[in-house]
Formats: structure tokens, C-alpha cells, sequence
């Protein structure tokens, strides 16, 4: 890239302006003639037969519009990768807050108290809460075992390894539920027309996961159903597939009425309904060497999906194939699970499942350092992969990424060592702990295994009859940059000014359906087809004689403005094709699990204030291999923002469940980090390139979540010498942890096993 | 949202007499409305009760603030935002000042008021605790006229107060009296600005002759009311910090409080906290007071040292007696700290003859006498009198027998050796003396002389300490 | 302004808002942030948590930062309200605005407008603000996106830039 390129500078935000002003429309800032306001009448149950549903005295029913499971045109489901869900409960409940009925008013106002005048009846089900409880089978509350999936990762030759072991180390962590809390409440509104079908605008990530959901529900063909972005504030995986669920809401709700119809969300209700991050429980049994070195292990990764399948398996998946790390695993076997528990389903939250597998990873490989005398420093450096050496899914490493230098860097910017030694000596005194936390990792950007291929993502690119570009894809923006990444890739491509090219809304009836917009995919491999269907606009301009091959953006211009006159609409398409040397096996779990895996190390600087219990954050470190930098204040941006998402979920965001029902569902007792709480986090990047990626870059939106919280959680061992295995560590927990006298008994022997 | 804004009805009559009249006329009836940072939060949750508002929104009445010679006049109506400006709250009542800046975010801050944190009466409210410390009392309104009552009665248990149906709290009073003092507060919540608070202290302390003088010590979030720990106060008053008194108070404190489990933490954390709060104060007191006293030591010596040579020699000459002494001191001027004054009069004592050591032998009032009943008037001061009382006082207050048995082996002492006897009384029992006496007595001349000295020379160094400690 | 007879009748309120006198009817509860939203087409203003929690729906009404979920309509008679779209003058975006363009202030836009009036509140009572300060001043603006930082620094810069004005 040269001084002239858009890609790579820190060009304007394409949507800022309209943000800064309050310009920006938000679902709920649309208003639709004769729009009514809707509700969801909910389950206060965990599960149970419905047995009898009254609507109480005190309010005018016939002013209601009322819809229950009988009203469903198609299919009962929410359709995504099962159908186990439905739209609204017809005969049985599966978890609190299930939506049965639908409520429609004009005024917004009378809907809180109609909700509450409905009164349903159970029969209760015996219900279960936990991993363990769901394992136990004792109560089936999901098809024949309650598992949604499992998948078994096997590498080399597990069983022979025990014997040639040093040291077994072994060790149990778990992470808990974490709320995404977007700060705009999910919304959606729906109109509906006999002759055009179904229209629904909302806040949302994938266009198509909903259009696809409302076909199957009302029973419509494609070009009868069609989904509208408005700009989304905040998402992070919580609008990716409970989205669908509101628009079937709204969309009955303006099919029965005629009218259109807006749901919005409030705080309680949308922390308590929708969807969390998959609780998870990690075990690990490794077998080492003496000098460190990872001879091979047993890893069991279970998740708790909650009530429904959802994506469940795929979050599933993702955890699965994570679970061993950046490190090098001559034999590994993963045993990977998905159970049923009947909580409302846990869905997808930036991550989706390595930041769970890393967490374990990462506090193992500390408990691994103290059981074989290495720093934490040293048995990550004696144990990362190396390029030629093949993965846990034996992925080849094929490009030149040298992890222990990555290390070194960060420890030199973090200045490690010597903080290390300067807390061994002042934590003799004193009323605080100070300490240090290294996690390494690394997250494959892109669907896991074939998951691209079965996508086949379409993207245009559209000459406009004024001369401008337009880049026309389902990818949404909601803070991540995607309006202004993928403008800049299409001005790049085509050599025009910045100003000249945009994105059009995410609406079906305009764009192709280039994927969903989620794991770390939209610049790396929708970029890249933004790339190719710019070029493609170019090369039809070339071909048609109506441009040469260099050209002004004045001449670019006039020649796509005749081309539209001459011939109407002017569209260049892209459709992914996967990789040749890309291949992963479905049915052994096996191959090139990623196009690209982006790699980092994290340092983490922590205080334990030993008169609250409390870890304050007080420096930060986020250095990663990111293959190209396209925008460098919306990269820092994403890293910043996600290593704050991942500080939440260490030490502040837990969920108190009760019987399956959130109870801390409010903003004052659901705890994020303020500006005060968090320190400034800092942003180094390694750019290595990346063959598969748009201009080289490599998917970066869910890769800082994965190393704040082993990082902190190792830090705080690292002040106290108290083992903590479980997150979010709260100060009650660290307090417990101080108190409680046994140390946990992690090396089997450090002699040959029987 | 969860209410519906047709069911409700708002007044603002601007005046506070028409206000009380409406509270008056159909008590219970009229929820007086200030910031709304409570009321409204439970509107929006659809769990607010009452129907019919009364706005006492920035009524002139209650929004301001009166400062007299003997206490300050908060009105009821001020936002935290006032009372994080205003000079004399942040001068003389700093604790209140911090728990106005740690209510919530600077928006909730310019809404929420006093008043509303007291009489909404939550046990984890940040400025009631430090309204105990200060002795706040509360002036309360209604058709009936103004009632003035402390407000540590005004809690009677869980958010239940004394305020009756229709009254209005109009303002909170604080007397001016706590400069002097030594404070501190801290808050503990899930987070560092907008939290619910897990357990907050605010405390007062003051400490006099290395003892707590007086001390105040008031929580939230460890009982269903603000809670003044008046049990731990009790346990702390009159003694010294040391790490005996910290596990005493430790007790005191578990004893006192009665945390729950809820939503934001667990009793065992509040009650672990709670008792590390209090210790933390205390231990800061202590060195807080170290520092004042290094500070004030620095000080005296510093001044001292800049003494011309005559007025020097006779401030210093209490501590010993002896001019040789005095005026060796002197000479060594300046001295830099405590420490090199301490060893300078070691060496200059023990380099004094001994009519240098007799001289100051000489000043002192036989043991378990006073100084006007020796035989020999010495040079010496009220000061000294007052130093050999004090020093004394445990012999003071020796039984009848024992003081006869004092006097008899003072006066053999003195017909042995020719002068009185000396020993370094302080933290001494009468019968610890009497045996140290008797063993003395046995003493050869010599060897008497050299212990006699060394008592001197302990008893010099505690009065150069409590000298340069005012 | 007072409220006739026992039923709930809507009360007429004045105020201005964005410098324009407004007068309207509405039931004294109405959130003023409904009322802002909803009766007056400004939209800028958002609700995030409808308890006072996350600051996305402050405006400054007499000059001082609120949340306007937590005020009645009633009680904001006779006030003068500044929301997001009172702050720049035609196309002239206000300083604070500038800066968080360029410092990457803003990513999905919903904290952002009570977050730029909590930083125009900031910098009125106080020009010459330290970074600690700012993040005190921001810290009843909850932001899930951006981690603070890029807040913090475009409030920092519009400090600088002000004072060289």
C-alpha cells in the first residue's frame, strides 16, 4: 500500500457525521402511519404443561390484538439449524420468559398492565438449572439424552502418552453466562401487505437469518418476505439470531392486525428473554514432559445451551476446535458437548465459544508452569506452535508467525519482568497485591471448516447512475465499521476517492445475501468479494471501451454514468469460492479448521486491594497478529472494546440465576465496567498479511475477547497464590479463596504413572 | 416502562406551606417528588404505588443552604451537585462531600437531593452514615409547625422512619464542630462510579496523648438502618492503636453489625469488609496522627534549634536539670530530627561530672511525694512539676501501707547515699518500685551512682519526646 | 401550573428546547424523554435503561446534565433543554462533535449523544480537565462498544483544541 491509499489510513467513519448529530435512525425512532405497539405475554415457569390461559378483568380485550400458536400461517419454529424452537409456545414451556401470546395496542401504554392481567396455568415439569444436573439424565428435558451435540476431535495417539508423562496436570474451569448488553434494546417492526408480503425494519446483524425464519413461519416464498436494517446500536452476537424471533412476533402481530407493528424491547426484558454467552465447563488432563513440553491430553468442553438448539453446535464447535490453544499438540483428544438446561437459550456473544475453551487453556497452562517449575513465561514459549507443525485439527501452520517473538514484544511493552519483581518484593507489605498475567492465543476468523463453503456468500458492487459506487451486501454495521471498511476496500479496488464510493442498506430487497455477520468475517471474506465484484465493475467499464485502464475519478465517473444510460442497471456480482488448499473433513472433525488465524499475546497489570477484596485493572497490554491493518483507529477500536467486554466478564458481569430466571436483570445490578473502572488499554498490532483476507487483513472482532480473563485470572494467582478457576471472580469469590485453606491438588506425581 | 403516565396526577404549588396543607388534607395521598431519581426508577419498573405527585422540585424553601456560627443548614431540596460545591460542606464536613460525589453519575447528581437519600431511608444510601458522624438532627414540616429531632432516631428499622404521613423533611442540620478531626470514608461497591453500595463507612477520629480521644463510626449497608457503631466506638475510646485494640475492635464490630445476603453481596463479605473498613480507618488515624505528631516534632525542634543560646538553654532545662547538661545541648545545635537529639543528650549526659548528674538529681520531688513537701527547692518549673506528676501517677495511687513503706525506704535511701533516690517511674507499680528500692539499697556508692544516672538519663528522654510533642 | 379536578388530565407545558420555545400538552409523568422523542420528533436522545443507569438519554436542561428517563415532563416547565441536536449550528459541527469524528469516539452511535452532552457539561464547568476527570465526568455514560478510551481521548482533544481557541 502507497501513501495514496484509502485502505490502511483512518479514514472518516461513513455513518459518524449522522451519529455525532442524533441523525441516525434507530428502529425506534421510525414511526409508521397507524402503527400499533406490541408485547409478549411470557412464561414465568422453567418448564411445565399449559393447561389454561385466562385473560383477566380490568382491561378492554376486543381493543387487543391477539395472537397465539394458532395463528401461525407456516411453521411453529423459529427456523435456524433445528426447529425445536418455536415462535410461541403452544402446548408445553421450556424455559422462563418463553413467549405464548402477543399483545398489540395503539397506545404503548396500556400493554404493561394487559400483559400482566394474563394469567396461564402449568402443569410444572421438573426442570434443570446446571451442566451437571442436565448430565446427571435423571430429568430428560431435551430429545432422548438432553445433549444438542457433541463432537470428538482426535489427534494422534492419546492413551499411549500417560505413561511417558513427568507431570499430569490436570484441572476443572468454568466461565458463566454473560449478557451482551448492547446499549439499544432489541426492536423490530413489521408491516404487512397481501400483495407485497412482509416487511420487517429492525435492529439486527443478519438480514437473512430472519428471512429465512419468517418464510418457514408465514409460510411465504422469498420475494414475499423482506428485512430492513436500521442502524443497530451495539450487537456483539446478541442480535445475530434472537432478532428472528421478534420479527416472527411482529410479523403475526401485523399479519393479524393489518396494521404495522413495533416491539421494543425494555432493559429488564430484553436482559431476562434473550440470549447470554453458553455457560461452560472445561477439564483438562495433560501430560507433560519434564522440560515442559506437552506430550498429549484429554480435553472435555461442555457448554449449557439452555432450552433450545439454536446455535448451540456451532458455538459448540468453535469452543471445540479452540480448546488446545496456540500450542502444539502431538496427540490431543477433545471431547467437545452441548447440553440442555431449561434456561432461555444461550446464544451467540462475541467469542462464541473460544473465549469459554481459552479461559481453560490459559489457566491451565499456569497450572502447568507451577507443576513443572517454568515460569509462565517459559512453558508458553516451550510449547507454541511453530510454522509446519499441524494443529489440534492438524491445521498446518503455513505462515511464518513466530509466536515467542510476539511474547517477547509484549513482554518488553508491558515491561513484565521487572514489574514482576518489583511486586515479589512489595507485596510483603501493604494492604494491596500486585501481580502479572500472560494469555497467548489465537482465533480462526471466517466459518469454522466448510462453513464458508455451505454459505456461498454473493456480493455486488454497483455502478450508480451518478457516477458513485455502491456496495451492496447483508453484511450490517452496528459500531464495528463494516459501512466504511468495505467502502474503503471497493475505493481501493477501483482507484476512486473515498467520497465517492458507500454502502447501501442491508435491505433484501436491494442486497445479496453475503452471510451473516458474525465471526470475525465481514472485512477478511466479505471484503475480499467486495474486492473481486469492485474489480468486476471496473473490468466491464474496461471491456465496454468506456474507460481505459488508468483513469481519473472524473473520467471514472462519466464512464459509469453512460453505462448505466446505455444499459440500465449496473451490477457486478461475487460469490465465494472456497480456497483449494483450504479442506476440512466434517464427519473426523479434522483439517483447516480456519482460512486464517489471527494470533496474541496479552499482559495483564492487576491490583488486589486486600481491604475490599476488589482487582482493579491498572495496565493492559493487547498486541495480535492481525494479517493487515485496514483502519487503524477501528481496528484499536475493536481491541479496546472487546478487551473491556472480556475485563466485564472476568471480574464485574455475572448473571444470579434463579431457577432458570435472570434475577440481576437491570442495568444497577448487572455490572459493566464504567470509564472509571477500566485503565487505558494498550493497542500493538503485528501485520503479517493474509492470502485469503481482503488486502491482507485477517478477521479481528471476536479475537480480543479471548485473552482478558485467563490474563486477569492469572495476574490475580499471580499477587495472591490462590488457584481461581472460575469466572467472573468477584471479591466475594477472591475473599472465599483467601480465606479457605486448602490449595487444590493439581500434579497427580511427578513421577512415572502406573 | 412499565406505568402508564394517564393514571398519575402532579401538582407543584411553588410554595412549601401550600405544599404541607395538601400533605395535611389527605396524608398519605400526595408522594412528594424531588430529582425523581427514586421515584421515577420505580415508575419506569411499574412498581410505583402512589397516584397523585406533589413536585418539590427546586422550591427556593427547601434548595438552600445556611451557614451560622454553630451549624450549617442544608435544605432538604439540595442536589449533591450543591453540595459538592459548596465551600464550608466540602471545608468542614468532607464526608459528606464524598459521599456526594460517589451518589451515582453527574446527572443523577444534579437530580437527587439530601433529602430524598434520607427519607427514602435505604441502608446502603451514601450520605447517611456521615450524617450520623456529624450528629446531624433533621428540621421536619407540616400543618402542625416545625419539629427539630437528632437524626440518629430518625431510622426505626427497614425504610421506615419517623417522618409522619404528612410531613415534609425540610432540612438537615450539622453543628460546626468538627474540625480537629481525623476523617475518613470509604465506599465499596461492584464497581468504582455508579454502584449500590456493598458497605460504606464514614468516620471520624481524633486522637490526644497517643490515645483515641474521641472517636465516630457510622456504615451502611451492614444493618437494615444507617448504623452508628456505637459498641466499637465504646471499645476504641480512650486507648492506643496497637494491634491489640485493632482484634478488640475486629470483635466489636462482628458483634455489632447484622449484614444480609442479597442481590449485590453476601454477609460474610459485608462483615469481612466492614471489619477491614473500620481497621483501615484506625490504622490511618494512627499513622495520620504519627504524621501530624512527625510533623509537629519536626516543627518544635526546628524552632528550637533557631532559639537564641539563653532561651534555649532554659526551654531545655526541664527535661534534665542539669545546666551542664542544657548547655552541652546547646552547643550541639541544630540537631536534624527526634533521633539525633535523643543520642546527643545520651552522650551528653553520660559525659556530665557527677555534680552535672547531681544537679539534676536534685530536681526531683522524692518518689511518691509531690514537690512541695522535699527538702530542697531546685531549679525547675511548672513544667517539670507537671512531668514528675505524670510520671509518678502510678505510685500515686499506691495504698496507705505502701506508701508508708515508700517513705520509710526513701529516707533510708537518703541517709545511705545522700540524695534522693531516682528511678524512671513511668509504666512502674508502687511495689515495683519499693523492690528496685531495696535492691538499690544494697548497692555500693559507685555502682548507685551509675544506675541513678541511667535512670536520669531514661527519664530525660521521655520528657525531650512529650517536649518536642507540645 | 397546576392540574384541574381529580381525573388525569394532560397538563400545558412550556419550555425551550434547542433554543426554540415549545409549548405542548402531555400528562405531567410523561418521561421527558418520551415527550422529547415522541411529541417533538427529536429522536437523538435514546433509552437505553429507563432507570437512570447508562446516561444514553441525558440532556442538559438548565445547563446541567440529566437524565431524561428519570424526568417528569412536568417538572421540566419554564426550563431551557439542550439535546444532541441543538449542538451544532447548521453544518458547523460543536468541538466536541469534531473530536469524536476524529478519535474514533463513536462506533455504534447509541451512548454517543448522552456522551458528548455529558462531555459539553464536563468541559462548561471545567475547561481545563485532566484525563482523570474526564473519566469521572464520563462515568455515568455507560458505552459497551468502545471501551472508553477513544471517548476519553476525543473529550482530551476537545479540551486541547479549545483552549487554543
Amino acid at each position: 500500500m502507497n501513501s495514496n491509499s484509502i485502505v490502511g489510513r483512518a479514514v472518516p467513519r461513513k455513518e459518524g457525521r449522522d451519529k455525532v448529530t442524533g441523525k441516525s435512525q434507530y428502529v425506534d425512532d421510525l414511526v409508521l402511519p397507524n402503527m400499533l405497539f406490541g408485547a409478549t405475554v411470557r412464561s414465568q415457569i422453567p418448564r411445565g404443561r399449559i393447561r389454561n390461559i385466562t385473560f383477566g378483568s380490568g382491561i378492554d380485550w376486543d381493543e387487543f390484538v391477539i395472537v397465539s400458536a394458532k395463528d401461525i400461517p407456516g411453521k411453529n419454529c423459529i427456523a435456524l439449524i433445528g426447529d425445536d424452537q418455536p415462535c410461541l409456545a403452544n402446548e408445553v414451556v421450556n424455559h422462563p420468559e418463553e413467549p405464548v401470546l402477543l399483545l398489540a395496542h395503539p397506545d404503548r401504554h396500556l400493554l404493561p398492565k394487559a400483559v400482566e392481567a394474563v394469567s396461564i396455568e402449568y402443569d410444572p415439569l421438573p426442570a434443570v438449572f446446571t451442566i451437571e444436573d442436565s448430565e446427571r439424565g435423571s430429568d430428560i428435558v431435551w430429545g432422548e439424552d438432553n445433549i444438542f451435540k457433541t463432537y470428538l476431535i482426535e489427534k494422534g495417539d492419546v492413551d499411549g502418552v500417560w505413561d511417558k508423562a513427568d507431570h499430569i496436570v490436570e484441572g476443572e474451569y468454568t466461565t458463566g453466562a454473560q449478557e451482551q448488553l448492547y446499549i439499544e434494546n432489541n426492536g423490530m417492526i413489521a408491516a404487512f401487505d397481501a400483495a407485497e408480503g412482509i416487511t420487517v425494519w429492525g435492529s439486527l446483524q443478519c438480514p437473512y437469518y430472519i428471512h429465512k425464519a419468517l418464510m418457514t413461519l408465514c409460510a411465504l416464498p422469498a420475494e414475499k418476505v423482506r428485512v430492513v436494517q436500521m442502524e443497530t446500536g451495539g450487537a456483539f452476537g446478541g442480535k445475530e439470531e434472537y432478532p428472528s424471533m421478534i420479527a416472527a412476533h411482529t410479523a403475526l402481530l401485523a399479519i393479524k392486525s393489518g396494521n404495522p407493528v413495533k416491539i421494543i424491547y425494555d432493559r429488564m426484558e430484553d436482559m431476562a428473554a434473550t440470549t447470554k454467552r453458553h455457560p461452560s465447563r472445561t477439564r483438562h488432563r495433560t501430560a507433560i514432559s519434564k522440560d515442559g513440553k506437552i506430550l498429549g491430553g484429554e480435553i472435555d468442553f461442555t457448554i449449557d445451551g439452555g432450552a433450545y438448539l439454536t446455535l448451540s453446535p456451532v458455538v459448540l464447535s468453535r469452543g471445540a476446535i479452540h480448546a488446545g490453544g496456540p500450542y502444539y499438540w502431538p496427540s490431543v483428544r477433545i471431547h467437545a458437548t452441548a447440553v440442555a438446561t431449561n434456561a432461555p437459550p444461550h446464544g451467540a456473544f462475541r467469542g462464541f465459544g473460544a473465549p469459554q475453551s481459552l479461559f481453560a487453556m490459559e489457566r491451565h497452562m499456569d497450572r502447568i508452569a507451577r507443576a513443572v517449575g517454568l515460569s509462565p513465561v517459559e512453558i508458553r514459549r516451550r510449547n507454541f506452535l511453530q510454522p509446519g507443525q499441524s494443529t489440534t485439527t492438524e491445521q498446518v501452520v503455513r505462515e511464518p508467525i513466530d509466536l515467542g517473538k510476539l511474547l517477547d514484544r509484549a513482554l518488553e511493552v508491558s515491561d513484565y519482568h521487572a514489574k514482576k519483581q518489583g511486586f515479589a518484593k512489595g507485596n510483603q507489605v501493604g494492604a494491596t497485591r500486585k501481580g502479572m498475567g500472560i494469555a497467548a492465543f489465537l482465533h480462526g476468523a471466517g466459518f469454522t471448516g466448510s462453513g464458508e463453503r455451505y454459505l456461498s456468500s454473493v456480493v455486488g458492487v454497483e455502478g450508480c447512475a451518478d457516477g458513485t459506487v455502491r456496495v451492496l451486501v447483508s453484511s450490517t454495521e452496528f459500531g464495528q465499521g463494516t459501512k466504511t471498511v468495505l467502502s474503503q476496500i471497493a475505493a481501493e479496488a477501483l482507484g476512486l476517492p473515498y467520497e465517492n464510493v458507500g454502502m447501501a442498506q442491508p435491505d433484501t430487497l436491494e442486497v445479496p445475501n453475503s452471510g451473516p455477520t458474525v465471526a470475525s468475517r465481514t472485512v477478511m471474506v466479505v471484503g475480499k468479494l467486495v474486492q473481486s465484484a469492485a474489480l468486476g465493475i471496473r473490468q466491464t467499464l474496461i471491456s465496454s471501451n468506456l474507460l481505459s485502464d488508468t483513469y481519473t475519478a472524473g473520467e471514472f465517473r462519466v464512464a459509469c454514468e453512460n453505462y448505466v444510460a446505455a444499459h440500465g442497471e449496473f451490477r457486478s456480482w461475487s460469490r465465494y469460492e472456497a480456497p483449494s488448499d483450504i479442506f476440512w473433513d466434517d464427519q473426523k472433525y479434522r483439517g483447516e479448521a480456519y482460512a486464517a488465524f489471527a494470533w496474541a499475546v496479552y499482559i495483564a497489570e492487576v491490583t488486589v486491594d486486600l481491604t475490599t477484596y476488589s482487582v482493579s485493572v491498572d495496565d493492559f497490554v493487547a498486541l495480535q497478529e492481525v494479517g493487515k491493518v485496514l483502519h487503524p483507529l477501528l481496528a484499536r477500536g475493536q481491541i479496546i472494546g472487546g478487551v473491556a467486554q472480556a475485563i466485564g466478564f472476568s471480574l464485574y458481569e455475572k448473571v444470579v440465576w434463579q431457577n432458570g430466571r435472570m434475577q440481576n436483570s437491570q442495568m444497577t445490578n448487572y455490572i459493566i465496567p464504567t470509564s472509571s473502572d477500566l485503565p487505558p488499554i494498550r493497542v500493538h498490532f503485528e501485520e503479517l498479511g493474509n492470502v485469503y483476507g481482503a488486502y491482507g487483513a485477517k478477521g479481528i472482532g471476536e479475537l480480543p475477547m479471548d485473552g482478558p480473563a485467563p490474563a486477569i485470572v492469572n495476574a490475580v494467582q499471580d499477587a495472591l497464590g490462590v488457584y481461581f478457576n472460575s469466572i467472573p471472580l468477584l471479591p466475594e469469590d477472591i475473599m472465599d479463596g483467601l480465606s479457605s485453606s486448602s490449595q487444590d491438588n493439581d500434579v497427580v506425581s511427578a513421577g512415572r504413572v502406573q | 416502562m412499565r406505568s402508564n403516565p394517564s393514571d398519575y396526577e402532579m401538582v407543584a404549588p411553588g410554595k412549601l406551606h401550600t405544599i404541607v396543607s395538601l400533605l395535611a388534607q389527605e396524608p398519605g395521598l400526595w408522594l412528594p417528588i424531588a430529582g425523581g431519581t427514586d421515584v421515577m426508577v420505580q415508575y419506569a419498573a411499574g412498581k410505583l404505588p402512589a397516584r397523585k405527585l406533589v413536585s418539590i422540585w427546586n422550591l427556593p424553601e427547601l434548595r438552600r443552604i445556611e451557614v451560622t456560627e454553630s451549624e450549617i443548614r442544608i435544605g432538604a431540596g439540595c442536589t449533591y451537585t450543591d453540595l459538592r460545591r459548596h465551600e464550608v460542606i466540602g471545608r468542614e464536613f468532607p464526608l459528606l462531600g464524598s459521599a456526594a460525589r460517589w451518589t451515582g453519575g453527574v446527572a443523577n447528581q444534579n437530580r437527587g437531593t439530601i433529602g430524598g437519600n434520607i427519607v427514602n431511608a435505604s441502608p446502603a444510601a451514601d450520605s447517611l452514615p456521615a450524617l450520623l458522624v456529624y450528629d446531624a438532627e433533621l428540621i421536619l414540616v407540616s400543618v402542625r409547625g416545625e419539629r427539630r429531632l437528632p437524626y440518629a432516631s430518625f431510622h426505626t428499622g427497614y425504610k421506615k422512619t419517623l417522618l409522619a404521613a404528612d410531613e415534609l423533611l425540610q432540612a438537615v442540620c450539622l453543628p460546626r464542630r468538627f474540625t480537629g478531626y481525623f476523617c475518613h470514608a470509604r465506599k465499596v461497591g461492584a464497581r468504582n462510579a455508579q454502584a449500590i453500595s456493598k458497605v460504606c463507612i464514614a468516620a471520624l477520629g481524633r486522637i490526644a496523648d497517643r490515645v483515641v480521644d474521641d472517636v465516630r463510626i457510622a456504615m451502611g449497608s451492614v444493618a437494615p438502618v444507617p448504623l452508628r457503631l456505637m459498641e466499637t466506638e465504646h471499645t476504641v475510646k480512650g486507648k492506643a492503636i496497637d494491634s491489640e485494640l485493632l482484634l478488640l475492635a475486629r470483635k466489636a464490630i462482628a458483634a455489632e453489625i447484622r449484614p444480609i445476603d442479597d442481590i449485590r453481596s453476601t454477609a460474610r463479605y459485608r462483615a469481612a469488609v466492614a471489619g477491614n473498613l473500620v481497621l483501615e480507618f484506625l490504622n490511618r488515624l494512627s499513622s495520620e496522627q504519627m504524621g501530624a505528631e512527625h510533623e509537629q516534632v519536626a516543627d518544635a525542634l526546628a524552632r528550637w534549634n533557631r532559639l537564641p543560646i539563653d532561651e534555649a538553654i532554659q526551654t531545655i532545662l526541664p527535661c534534665c536539670g542539669s545546666e551542664a547538661w542544657a548547655q552541652g545541648m546547646v552547643a550541639r545545635r541544630p540537631f536534624a530530627d527526634e533521633v539525633a537529639l535523643v543520642a546527643a543528650s545520651n552522650e551528653t549526659w553520660r559525659s556530665l561530672t557527677e555534680s552535672g548528674w547531681m544537679e539534676a538529681f536534685q530536681l526531683h520531688p522524692r518518689i511518691g511525694e509531690s514537690r512541695t513537701s522535699s527538702p530542697k527547692p531546685m531549679s525547675q518549673t511548672a513544667q517539670s512539676v507537671e512531668w514528675s506528676a505524670q510520671e509518678q501517677q502510678d505510685v500515686a495511687d499506691a495504698e496507705a501501707a505502701m506508701k508508708i513503706a515508700l517513705a520509710e525506704a526513701n529516707r533510708e535511701y537518703e541517709r545511705r547515699f545522700n540524695r534522693i533516690f531516682i528511678v524512671c517511674a513511668t509504666g512502674k507499680s508502687a511495689p515495683e518500685i519499693l523492690k528496685i528500692l531495696r535492691r538499690r539499697l544494697k548497692n555500693d556508692a559507685d555502682t548507685e551512682l551509675y544506675e541513678a544516672a541511667e535512670q536520669q538519663r531514661q527519664i530525660t528522654e521521655i520528657r525531650l519526646r512529650k517536649w518536642l510533642r507540645g | 401550573m397546576t392540574v384541574s379536578g381529580a381525573s388525569c388530565a394532560k397538563a400545558e407545558i412550556s419550555f425551550t428546547v434547542n433554543g426554540k420555545a415549545k409549548t405542548l400538552c402531555a400528562y405531567p409523568m410523561e418521561r421527558l424523554l418520551d415527550v422529547l422523542r415522541q411529541q417533538l420528533q427529536l429522536t437523538g436522545t435514546k433509552e437505553g435503561c429507563g432507570e437512570g443507569e447508562c446516561g444514553s438519554c441525558a440532556v442538559l436542561m438548565d445547563g446541567m446534565l440529566v437524565n431524561s428517563c428519570l424526568v417528569p415532563v412536568f417538572q421540566a416547565e419554564g426550563s431551557s433543554l439542550v439535546t444532541i441536536e441543538g449542538l451544532a449550528s447548521g453544518e458547523t459541527l460543536h468541538l466536541v462533535q469534531e473530536a469524536f469524528l476524529e478519535c474514533g469516539g463513536a462506533q455504534c452511535g447509541i451512548c454517543t449523544p448522552g456522551m458528548i452532552l455529558a462531555a459539553c457539561h464536563l468541559l462548561n464547568g471545567k475547561p481545563e480537565t485532566t484525563m482523570d476527570e474526564i473519566r469521572e465526568g464520563l462515568s455515568g455514560n455507560l458505552c459497551r462498544c468502545t471501551g472508553y478510551s477513544q471517548i476519553v481521548e476525543a473529550v482530551a482533544e476537545a479540551v486541547r483544541r479549545r483552549m487554543t481557541v
